[in-house]
Parts: structure tokens; sequence; C-alpha cells
């Protein structure tokens, strides 16, 4: 409980470190990203009007303490370029859960799939499970993703006449986007539980376990596969909580209005204020997830307690 | 020493008989022959010991018993009759579940990583009663601190709860003796029980297997590469070398009157046995080499005693008494009568005066 309790303090300090840096450097920025097309056609007096408008002009401090004040009313300001004058939540909004279901529906079935797979490449270790599995594994993380998704939309709508595009209203638009997410995801699974599981089952523990008369299944059950999922399960909150990312490929490809590439596109269009917004979104999740996952993986593991993260490992 | 005397013990049912056992490994193309043609008969209720250095074939011997050979292990001829099976033929993980656990129960060397750690002590330790014992639930959970209590773990009830970190060293080998004995098995292999505890834990965990070995009913086999720690414990004890025992004989006989050169050597090498100030005795030479067929006495290239008969013909047991065997040529009635070392003729007279036997 303390473990957790001071797990959940630092995260939060870590947090305010980051909001703040990430503004302080926000501040640094080209002016450009708060005008817009118009930049060109201001004067210096109309520039600085607009600047001391956004209060852009204030002592860092006072804007340092504005920005608090707005981001705690879940206030993340207007889009400038993007869309103009839309609030970035209401962009954000939408685009967040389009990601998150495809990631999320991705995620399901590669978690099930992936570990499945890598299951049987341990227990079959050496032997055509695993050989093909390893195929895959090794495919997969060779052949650059674009190659494999462009042929999976080029045969797969062929074959099964499934649709190009991502229709809001058609659920087999679904279908291939969510395949092509999964691809990789699918061997990055089956390796790593693999790996933990040839791991764990080369321990003293499992001899001793067989020597007292368990059955190779009632080993890999009770024992191994437990085990070996506790090193996994530090990374299972991060991934889950980046999907809302969304896949920079697979959105494009198949047109889902996701946030994949959101920020390039922000960035290139010098929209300070989405930047700001994504930027911190993204690195809150990533510091929301190391956390939860340390948290999971202390309910697991009985051997970490404070000071010694990771010794287990 | 509360041991039974050599002639109960021998006198007592075979529960284990080993014949010519012959176990083969194949290592990168290569075959390997770890035991070669070993036989043994373990009676019930005896403690026996088996002693040699690394790599005699102590751990594989024992683990054949078990059907625990590594997978690119088979046992090539011989056999194993225990309870009328010959366990030398058993092949499939269903017929081994009837054995392991139920009748014959191991412990193994390191105790640091024989436990899960992420399971709590008690409940390993449950999983054996409740595989074994026909009990579930808060019955097995009693037996389990029952168990715990036994093995000399204070407050189980408290400790039933706990991980294997929040152990010591001394205390998880506790626990693996106690999953062990919750098996209820007949018979109890040590593999090294207390290589890697600190000598006073050692004597400790020796003592204690002396009392489960009576309140258990159980017929253990200590294997080690020590003769010192099991000088107290052991009735019988087995010399291997290169994957043959070439000496058995009761503890004292193997102590106080062994044969074998290779005891000889083994014993001298004994740091109990050292004289203050001289340098401690270590065997010449290395053992051989098992991927090769050995002929002969496989000691015989190590032996300063060797006669021209040892690199020939392996030599057959000689009796030296109803309870005492070794292979060895010096044996045979037309030898040349060779002196044993002066340690072992001090050993032999102190065996004749039948003084106290070294604690
Ligand atoms: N899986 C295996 N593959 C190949 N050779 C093996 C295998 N297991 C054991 N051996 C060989 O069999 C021989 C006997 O090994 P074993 O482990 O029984 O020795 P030991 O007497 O128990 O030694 P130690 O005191 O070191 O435990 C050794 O030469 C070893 O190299
Ligand atoms: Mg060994």
């Amino acid at each position: 409980m303390k473990y957790v309790l001071i797990r959940l303090l630092r995260s939060v300090l870590t947090l305010v470190i980051v909001v703040t840096v990430v503004f302080l450097l926000m501040r640094m920025m080209p002016i450009e990203g708060y005008f817009g097309a118009s930049f060109d056609k201001l004067d210096e007096a109309q520039k600085t009007a607009k600047l001391e408008n956004l209060g852009l002009l204030d002592p860092w401090y006072i804007q340092l303490k504005n920005f608090y004040n707005d981001l705690i009313k879940g206030d993340f300001g207007e889009s400038i370029t993007y869309r103009p004058k839309v609030a970035i939540t209401k962009i954000l909004g939408e685009k967040l859960i389009t990601s998150l279901r495809f990631g999320m529906a991705s995620l399901g079935i590669s978690l099930v799939v992936g570990l499945s797979l890598g299951v049987l490449m341990a227990r079959y270790k050496g032997k055509f499970w695993d050989k093909l599995g390893t195929c895959y594994v090794v495919g997969a993380n060779a052949v650059p993703v674009v190659i494999y998704y462009l042929l999976i939309q080029v045969f797969f709508t062929q074959i099964f006449n499934l649709p190009l595009l991502y229709d809001k209203t058609d659920p087999k638009s679904w279908i291939l986007p969510v395949f092509c997410l999964s691809l990789v995801n699918i061997a990055y699974y089956a390796m790593w539980i693999r790996r933990y599981m040839v791991d764990e089952l080369n321990k003293d523990y499992v001899r001793l376990a067989r020597a007292k008369g368990l059955k190779n299944k009632e080993i890999m059950i009770r024992h191994v596969m437990r085990n070996a999922f506790v090193p996994m399960a530090q990374y299972l909150p991060a991934s889950i909580l980046y999907t809302v990312s969304g896949s920079i490929y697979v959105e494009s490809l198949f047109s889902i209005p996701g946030t994949g590439g959101l920020l390039v596109t922000a960035i290139q269009r010098q929209d300070n204020t989405l930047v700001q917004a994504l930027v911190l979104l993204y690195s809150s999740i990533g510091i929301i997830g190391l956390m939860l996952g340390d948290i999971l993986m202390a309910t697991f593991d009985p051997r970490i307690k404070l000071g010694n993260e990771g010794g287990s490992r | 020493m509360a041991q039974k005397t050599i002639e109960e013990i021998i006198n007592s049912e075979v529960i284990l008989s080993v014949e010519d056992l012959v176990i083969k490994f194949n290592l990168r193309g290569k075959e390997l022959t770890a035991i070669r043609g070993a036989s043994l008969d373990l009676h019930k209720g005896e403690s026996l010991a088996i002693v040699g250095e690394s790599g005699s074939g102590k751990s594989v011997f024992n683990k054949s018993f078990m059907g625990l050979l590594d997978a690119n292990g088979r046992i090539e001829s011989g056999s194993i009759i225990y309870k009328g099976q010959d366990l030398s033929k058993y092949k499939t993980e269903d017929e081994w579940i009837k054995i392991r656990g139920k009748e014959i129960a191991m412990v193994f060397q390191d105790p640091m990583t024989s436990l899960n750690p992420l399971k709590t002590v008690g409940k390993q330790v449950q999983e054996s009663i409740e595989l074994h014992q026909n009990l579930k639930g808060e019955e097995a959970k009693k037996l389990a601190i029952e168990i715990l209590n036994d093995v000399g773990i204070t407050e189980p009830e408290r400790r039933y709860k706990q991980y294997p970190h929040e152990f010591s060293g001394g205390m998880r080998q506790r626990v693996v003796i106690a999953i062990a004995v919750a098996c209820n098995p007949n018979i109890l292999i040590c593999d090294e029980p207390t290589t890697a505890l600190d000598v006073t834990i050692q004597a400790q965990i020796l003592q204690l297997l002396k009392n489960l070995q009576d309140k258990y009913d159980l017929t253990i086999i200590y294997i080690t590469h020590d003769l010192g720690v099991v000088a107290n414990v052991a009735d019988r004890i087995a010399v291997m070398y290169a994957g043959d025992i070439i000496e058995l004989g009761s503890s004292e006989e193997v102590f106080f009157d062994p044969k074998h050169p290779y005891t000889w050597a083994l014993l001298s090498s004994l740091p109990q046995l050292g004289i203050k100030g001289e340098a401690l005795y270590s065997i010449k030479g290395t053992p051989p080499n098992l991927f090769k067929e050995i002929k002969g006495d496989a000691f015989a290239p190590r032996n300063p005693h060797a006669l021209k008969i040892d690199f020939v013909e392996r030599p057959p047991y000689f009796e030296v008494s109803p309870t005492h065997k070794a292979r060895t040529w010096l044996l045979d009635s037309r030898s040349p009568k060779v002196e044993p070392p002066l340690l072992i003729k001090k050993m032999q007279e102190m065996g004749a005066k039948r003084g106290d036997i070294i604690d």
C-alpha cells in the first residue's frame, strides 16, 4: 500500500515537471504559430495586440499560473491553424475515441492470439510450432509494415470483398485495419511470452514441481505461465493507454479520422496550442502507464518493495 | 548414533533394486555414457549415502529412478525394479506421475532457487498434499502447517502465508524438504541437500532429515561429494566413480576399512582427516572421458597402485564381508599385496579398536 502511495506521488510530481517544461518550451517557439495564415498580412502593432490578447506578453509565471488554471478546468485552448477557433478538446475528443477503439480491438486480439501463440511456442520449444512461430515473428519484424499493409489492402479487399476505406457506418470496414494493426503486435506478444516462459522453464522450481509429481500441463498453467506473465504485466497499462495515439500508417491508409500522425501535422502547420496539448497528452499517458504498470507488477510479485524496484528481473 | 545395525538393514526388504544400469546421453552428435552398468539394492528404512566426485554420475543415477533425465538422456539397458515394476521401461508422463512424489521424492541442492518466488510457501507445500494425500482446502492447509512445524519452522501459521524471499537459505531448504515429505513418499532422495548451506546449518538439516526419517518412515538416499558430511547419518555408503559403484559397505566399513584405491583417495582428501601442517591430499589426474569406451578399471590411469590387468579387464565385485564389496583387482587372491596409504592405515587401526567414530 505504501508502495502504491509513494509511486503515485512520484508520478504526480513527474507529471507537474513535464507539464511545466513543455509549457515553457512552447513559449520559446516562434510566434507565427499563434497567427495562422494571417501572419504576413498583419503589421507589428496588430501582432502585439493579438499576443497581448492571448496573454502571451505577461510575465512567464503569470502565464504559467493561467495555464494551470485552464488545464484544471479541462481547457486546452483553441486550435489556431489546424481547425481555427475550434476547442482542442473537441478536435481531440472524437479522434482519440476513434483511435482508442481501433487500438483496443487490435490489442485485445493481439493479446489473445499472441499470448496463445507464444505459450504454444514455449511448450513445443524447438519443434514445429516454435519454428513456425519464429518465422512469423521474424517476418513481422523484418519486413517494413507498409509493405504488407499494402499487400493486405490490395489482396484482401479483392479476395474477401472487404471495403477498402473506413466507413463509420460499415462494421465490415473495421476488419482490415484491425488486422493490420494486430499483425506486429501479435508477433511482439508471442515473442516476449515465449522468451519469459522459456526463462521460467529452465528454473529450478520447475524441476522441483516436476519431481513432486505435477504434470507438465499443470506446471505450465499453475507455475510457468503465471510467472512469465508478470514481467509483461508491467508494460500492459502503457500499451493500453498508448492506443489513443493511433497508427500513422494504418489510419492514413484506410482514411481513419484518428490521432495517428496528428502531432506531425500540427507541428508542420505550426499550431502551437494543438502541439502543446498533444505533447502533454502523450507524456502524461507515458507517465501514468508506467505507474500503473509498476503497481500492477507489485500486486503480482511479492518481492517488489520500494527501493528495489526491478530487482526481480 | 541412532542408526540401525547393518544386519537389520541387510535383512529388511529390498525396496528398490537397480541392476546393470547403463545411461547414455547424446551431446552434439556424440554419445556419452554417464552410468556404466551400476547395480544397487536399496533396503527399506535405511539411509544410504552415494559419494563421488563431481561428474561421477550421482545425480543422473538417481534422477533415472524418477524419470527426470534430461531430454537427451536415455536408459540404454539394465533394470530398476520398484514394487515389482521395472521403472527403466517407463516412457510416458502418465507412468512416471505414479512414481514422482507419491513413491519417490527428491530434495535438490539449491534451496534459493528451488521454490517458486511468486507463490506462498504454504501453498507450495499444500500443492504436494493435494496431489498425493487426497486432501483439499482447509484440511490440506492444516496438514501443510503441521508439516512446516515438523521441519522446524517456527510459527508455521504465520510462515505459511509468507513468500520464499522472506526465508533464509536454511529455512528455504526446510521448506523444500517439507514439500518432499508432504508427498508422503517411501523413498526420499536428497541431492546434495546441504552443499549450498553454511556448516552449522548443514548439521541442522542433516539432523532434521534423520528425525523425519523415523517419523515418516522414509528410506533416504543422500547424494554428496563430501564423505564427511554423511558420516553421521548414513547407514551404508556407496562410492561412485565414472558412472559405477566401485565400493559399497556399511559406513564403518567404508570409513575404517576401505578397499578400493579410489575410496582411499577420497578419504585421504577429507579435510577432517587432514594432518595439521601438511598439505591436504588431492586426487591426481582427471576423471575419464565418458565419451570414450572405458576398458578395465576406470580409475586405473589415476591409480598409483594400478596393476596390468586394471587396464585390460573390468574388475568384478569382490566380497569383503556379507555387507561390504568393492570392484578392484587388489582384492583378488592372485594380486600382490598393496599397502593402503598411511592415513588409511591409521583409520583401519582406529576402526579395529572400534573407537568412536569421527564426529
Ligand atoms: N543432459 C546431459 N547431457 C549430457 N551429459 C550429461 C547430461 N547430464 C549429465 N551429463 C553428464 O553425466 C555425467 C554425470 O553427471 P551428474 O550430474 O550425474 O554428476 P554428479 O555426480 O551429480 O556431479 P555433481 O557432484 O557435480 O552434481 C557428467 O559427466 C555429465 O557431464
Ligand atoms: Mg549432482
